[in-house]
């Protein structure tokens, strides 16, 4: 058991008695950092099993079409049930995202371009030449989504960039925080954990406490087992639930607290629909924030089931069908809360899918991808990046399957996000490690 | 004291004064002169039965036909033994409190009599057999002496002292001894007291430890089974690790049954209930238990889900791995492969040859490699990674390699029903292995992984075994799987050298056989490494109960029983035990629900903020650490819908909690019970006083029981399982 899953509670403490530069652990860098007067909140949702970005944007000019649909066959989308967009009508979305089309219309949302994980600027030819120019395990699950997550070149980084973010800013922007930075209602994911912080985790619609059936007991129960915590009998994974447990008894008494008394959200979101769910959770904590003590909050969700290799276009379709109406309802749950500027959710996802279809109309694992930006600090209605040539061995396929070679990086991506979010670009080295090798550290879209 | 206890009867003349306690000289009642002269039988001793023949007639001046009493009761009474009509005197069940006297009195001659005086003594004790066998706490020993002639007052002697002694019967008496270390035989014998004092013979008893200490059986099980139980634990501390693993490789396979069509109207919506309901059933009560552990190591190695799977395949799955979970290895990819639910979860099923513009759906093959055998990158046989010259990971297979044997993997589709022609794509069948269609297969060569190539123009089925057979000889495969059911079954982070010890057995099971399941399994299960907490319990290895095996060990160690199966119901067609996943579900888990082929948690997951390899903390956070005291507090209050468990006062647990009316006494005596099931009789001191002191004050018996299993329980030391 290391010492870097300490509780948030002594983290927190260190950092209120912290004043002293030497305390901090970025104090360095963070010297000249104020605690911020206005609220942001960074929100991640994550496509579990690589979306299929070609499906999700498609070109809707007339030879453009005709090219994505010859080549895709049997997963092309018919170009009616298209949906084409207003602010850059060459371009259309699935017919399941209606709710995107129009935030992107109205310029509260934003598309990112086939980005993926990337070394250093990567063309084709070069990829040809030395695949070790590129992160490793490329079209593998597990390493792709980590490797998005943590911002680094392989899966193994321990820490996401979330995670990084927190360990950088959490002691200058949350000095008062009674809760960590991140929080996740998706689970335990890498790219909430950092060195010195971990992330509250949260069941969507249940912030409470365990239950108790032993009546007036009760209490005397949960201090027995509490105390039971604090024996260290050696074992590191025992350790390590005993301190999971601990934050678990600690977050829950001020989460519990901090909603038992507000109104709820009237913003309708869609019932039978996880992410819905989960976002649904994320606004009423977004909606406490201040009786948590935060300024700054990064939230983790995500919806799975998107590798389709096969009946792909029924299978993305619901999905999508299920994403549309459960982002346009969190956007309009914070502008209910008066925070739609405040609030950015963008899309991770493994990776995309093969151009190319197989032959069980379905696709395989591939790349680049393009992703949806939201919230109203979002320069919105633009398409940011560069939209690969949809040609199969063309100049952006990295084999001759369409595997598109991202012409931008995730983790400029990733880059811009934290730095509208309050990572200076003295700090972004600290996050990204790898930033220096991109031109640009900010793609502008936020 | 039963009817058939043996004494020893003395029936003695009347002259004899010599009277012995509880005896009472009384001389020929009869008025009549006649009677000086009759006489019964002179005096008779009998051992080794329970009466005494004392005549049909009794010598007076003539034989002549008497009858009989017991101290003036005609035919005697229980008390004082009784007497047929025929003379048989059947002693009393216990040495009576005063004299005996039997009387013979003449039928013709009226009250014409005989009496005579007889003395009851105490039976000569026979030890036949003495065995002393060890206690399942394995402080002390038990004596265990089969024989004759034994009384509740008989004293047993080992090694010529006397020792406090249990009558069980005339026939059986035990004692409880300690004995040094290495002790291997030791002399018993037992005396009776008077009257009629007697020693036995002094007989050898030879020692029979047990083959395992509870610690060691506990473990074994809690690694084995879906939880160890009372029962299970004295078993196996009686047949030792090894032949309980042997017996348990000998158990038939628990077969879900398919299910029903039409379906149950419980299943009508959707299969997944019965399912789940029949996995349920299978893990908590079946007898292969291990066979059944085993085979959910496998089901989140070779993961397919009911997300996109119908559960009618998945029942048809898990024979399938139970079934292979005792073979070999080879045998387990080829089923797994070939497998309707296999096939339908990551598309193998009805995969065609690429045409024009298409690729071979690369989903089967990537994640077979993957995740199924050889993993991403060369391993050494200790599981660690290789390196290259540049320190750099070394990839086992390229993208070309993935689409060769996605190519390999085409061609293949349901089995068709009974007398319908085979086609491409058959009508779903989720029972049956899927078949080659060969116009449906890619006949273009293959090349495998280490260059090996197959030519052009072969079947299905001979490119599928040629896939299969390359993958299984890759020296990936042992340390891949065998660390990963190490994971699972013992310990997250096995030393290098554990791994290499099972991969070795993996790769030849010293009969030049690679791939023997069972091998690899007792490897692993007996391992040093493995066996280490049984005596020192603080060795730094274990793995979090992720929730199914949590669920499951609690309800067995406490013993849940269905509500149906108690009432008898069908509980197949009720699906009584799908409600169990639902508890299990709050914290992310039911029975082959993953929400990806990736598991319900990565073998690689590292906790955060440390180096620590800890598979199953990918799903514990603080979230589902609230979820699981709340799923604790509704195991040990009774709250599992339609199953029960008894933890009042009157319940085994109940019983202990207040035996002695000393709160502290029995409250420990609670814990430790609790302990042997839950902590492998292992908790430490630091766990054990608080639950103690606390429950101590808990006068309400039921509340204490069930608050000191839910401190057990709740605990991270139960929930690591170390």
């Amino acid at each position: 058991m290391g010492v870097n899953r300490r509780s948030f509670i002594q983290y927190a403490s260190l950092a209120a008695a912290g004043s002293a530069a030497g305390l901090r652990p970025f104090g360095a860098l963070n010297a000249l950092a104020q605690t911020p007067t206005d609220y942001k909140a960074l929100v991640c949702v994550f496509l579990y099993g690589g979306n299929d970005a070609n499906n999700t944007v498609v070109p809707f000019d007339t030879t453009g079409y005709n090219s994505y649909s010859t080549i895709r066959g049997p997963l092309a989308l018919p170009q009616s049930g298209l949906i084409q967009l207003g602010q850059a009508p060459n371009f259309a979305l699935n017919g399941n995202l209606p709710d995107i089309a129009k935030l992107f219309d109205s310029k509260a949302a934003a598309l990112v371009t086939n980005v993926g994980t990337l070394i250093q600027p990567t063309t084709r030819a070069q990829y040809l030449a030395n695949q070790n120019v590129v992160p490793s395990n490329l079209f593998s699950h597990s390493d792709q989504q980590l490797e998005w997550q943590n911002a680094a070149q392989s899966g193994a980084t321990q820490t996401g960039w979330a995670g990084r973010i927190a360990d950088t800013l959490s002691v200058s922007v949350n000095p008062n925080g009674k809760v960590p930075m991140i929080t996740s209602v998706a689970g335990d994911t890498l790219f909430c954990n950092g060195n010195a912080s971990t992330p509250v985790s949260v069941s969507p619609g249940n912030l409470g406490g365990s239950s108790c059936s032993e009546g007036a007991e009760c209490a005397a129960r949960q201090a027995t087992a509490q105390a039971l915590l604090s024996f260290d009998s050696g074992l590191t994974l025992v350790q390590a639930d005993n301190t999971i447990t601990s934050n678990a008894y600690s977050y829950a008494k001020t989460l519990s607290d901090a909603v038992a008394s507000i109104t709820p959200i009237t913003t309708v979101f869609p019932t039978a629909n996880g992410l819905a769910s989960q976002l649904k959770q994320i606004a009423q904590i977004i909606q406490v924030r201040q009786a948590l003590g935060v300024t700054r909050q990064i939230f983790f969700c995500g919806i799975g089931n998107f590798d389709t290799h096969s009946d792909q276009v029924n299978l993305q379709g619901n999905l999508l069908a299920a994403i549309s109406p459960a982002l346009a309802a969190f956007y309009a749950a914070t502008q209910e809360l008066g925070v739609a500027n405040n609030v950015t959710t963008f899309t991770m996802s493994d990776f995309s899918r093969t151009f190319q279809p197989n032959s069980n109309t379905g696709s395989d694992h591939a790349w680049g991808s393009h992703h949806i930006v939201m919230g109203g600090a979002v320069k919105g209605g633009q398409m940011y990046g560069t939209f690969p040539t949809l040609a199969l061995a063309g100049p952006d396929d990295s084999g001759s399957n369409g595997r598109w070679v991202p012409s931008t990086a995730s983790v400029q991506y990733a880059a811009t996000l934290a730095q509208w979010f309050g990572v200076s670009v003295a700090q972004l080295p600290l996050v990204f490690p790898n930033i220096g090798s991109f031109t640009k550290n900010n793609l502008g879209f936020v | 004291m039963p009817a058939s206890e043996k004494f020893l009867l003395s029936v003695r003349g009347i002259a004899s004064a010599a009277l012995m306690m509880g005896a009472l000289g009384l001389s020929g009642c009869s008025g009549n002169p006649g009677t000086a002269t009759a006489q019964l039988p002179s005096a008779v001793i009998i051992t080794g039965a329970n009466q005494v023949r004392l005549g049909t007639t009794v010598q007076f001046s003539a034989n002549v036909p008497v009858t009989w009493q017991v101290n003036g009761t005609m035919g005697g009474a229980a008390a004082t033994g009784t007497i047929s009509t025929t003379g048989l005197y059947t002693p009393p069940a216990s040495i009576p409190a005063g004299a005996i006297t039997v009387s013979a009195i003449s039928v013709a001659s009226g009250p014409t009599a005989a009496s005579q005086l007889e003395s009851i003594l105490n039976p000569q004790p026979v030890v036949g057999s003495a065995v002393v066998t060890q206690n399942f706490s394995g402080s002390n020993y038990l004596v265990d002496v089969i024989g004759t002639g034994f009384l509740p007052s008989s004293v047993m002697q080992v090694a010529g002292a006397n020792v406090t002694t249990v009558f069980v019967s005339s026939t059986e008496l035990q004692a409880t001894i300690s004995l040094a270390a290495g002790t291997t035989t030791v002399a018993v014998d037992v005396v009776n007291p008077n009257p009629g004092a007697a020693t036995s013979a002094m007989a050898n008893a030879s020692i029979s430890s047990l083959k395992a200490s509870q610690p060691s059986a506990a473990r074994l099980l809690d690694q084995a089974t879906f939880g160890p139980t009372l029962n299970d634990i004295q078993h196996v501390q009686t047949v030792g690790l090894s032949a309980y693993l042997t017996e348990q490789f000998a158990v038939p396979t628990t077969l879900l049954p398919d299910i029903a069509t039409p379906a149950p109207t419980v299943c009508v919506n959707t299969t997944t209930p019965c399912e789940q309901s029949e996995w349920w059933q299978t893990v908590l009560t079946g007898n292969d238990q291990l066979r059944q552990r085993v085979a959910f190591a496998l089901s989140e190695v070779f993961v397919i889900s009911t997300n996109s799977v119908n559960a009618r395949a998945v029942t048809t799955y898990h024979n399938t791995l139970a079934n292979d979970a005792f073979g070999n290895f080879k045998t387990l990819m080829k089923d797994v492969t070939l497998s309707p639910g296999m096939g339908l979860y990551l598309n193998m099923l009805n995969s065609y040859k690429p045409g024009n513009g298409q690729i071979a759906n690369e989903n089967y093959s990537r994640e077979q490699m993957q995740l199924f055998t050889t993993g991403i990158h060369l391993l050494n046989q200790d599981g660690t990674y290789q390196k290259d010259s540049g320190g750099n990971l070394i990839p086992v297979y390229s993208e070309a390699q993935v689409q060769s044997f996605a190519r390999a993997y085409t061609g293949w589709t349901y089995a068709p029903a009974a007398g319908v022609t085979s086609k491409f794509p058959n009508a779903a069948n989720y029972t049956a292995a899927m078949v080659a269609i060969d116009t449906a297969h890619d006949v273009t060569a293959k090349t495998l992984l280490g260059g090996t190539t197959m030519p052009a123009g072969q079947t299905s089925q001979v490119d599928l075994d040629g896939a299969i057979g390359n993958l299984f000889t890759h020296p990936n495969v042992g340390p891949f799987i065998c660390k990963q059911l190490i994971q699972h079954l013992v310990a997250s982070n096995p030393s290098p050298a554990y791994v290499a010890r099972v991969s070795a057995v993996f790769a030849d099971n010293g009969k030049s056989v690679r791939g023997d399941m069972q091998a690899v399994i007792a490897a692993i299960l007996l391992d040093a490494d493995a066996r280490a907490s049984d005596t020192s319990p603080n060795f730094d290895g274990g793995h979090l109960r992720e929730p199914m095996l949590y669920m499951s060990n609690v309800m067995r160690g406490l013993g849940f029983k269905n509500n149906d199966a108690t009432a008898g119901n069908d509980v197949v067609a009720n699906a009584s035990y799908n409600s169990v996943g639902n508890y299990t579900a709050a914290l992310g888990q039911r029975p082959y629900s993953s929400p990806s082929v990736f598991n319900f948690f990565s073998p690689e997951y590292v906790i955060p903020g440390t180096t620590t390899n800890a598979p199953e903390f990918g799903q514990e956070n603080t979230a589902t650490a609230i979820l699981r005291l709340s799923l604790a507090d509704n195991l040990a209050n009774n709250r599992i819908s339609g199953f029960s468990v008894d933890l009042s006062a009157t319940s085994g647990l109940g019983i202990m909690a207040s035996k002695t009316g000393n709160a502290a006494t029995d409250s420990g005596n609670l814990v430790d019970a609790l302990g042997t099931i839950f902590m492998h009789g292992q908790m430490p001191a630091a766990m054990r006083t608080p639950i103690v002191s606390h429950v101590a004050t808990l006068t309400n018996i039921p509340q204490r029981v069930r608050v000191a299993t839910y401190l057990v329980i709740s605990a991270s030391q139960y929930k690591i399982e170390h």
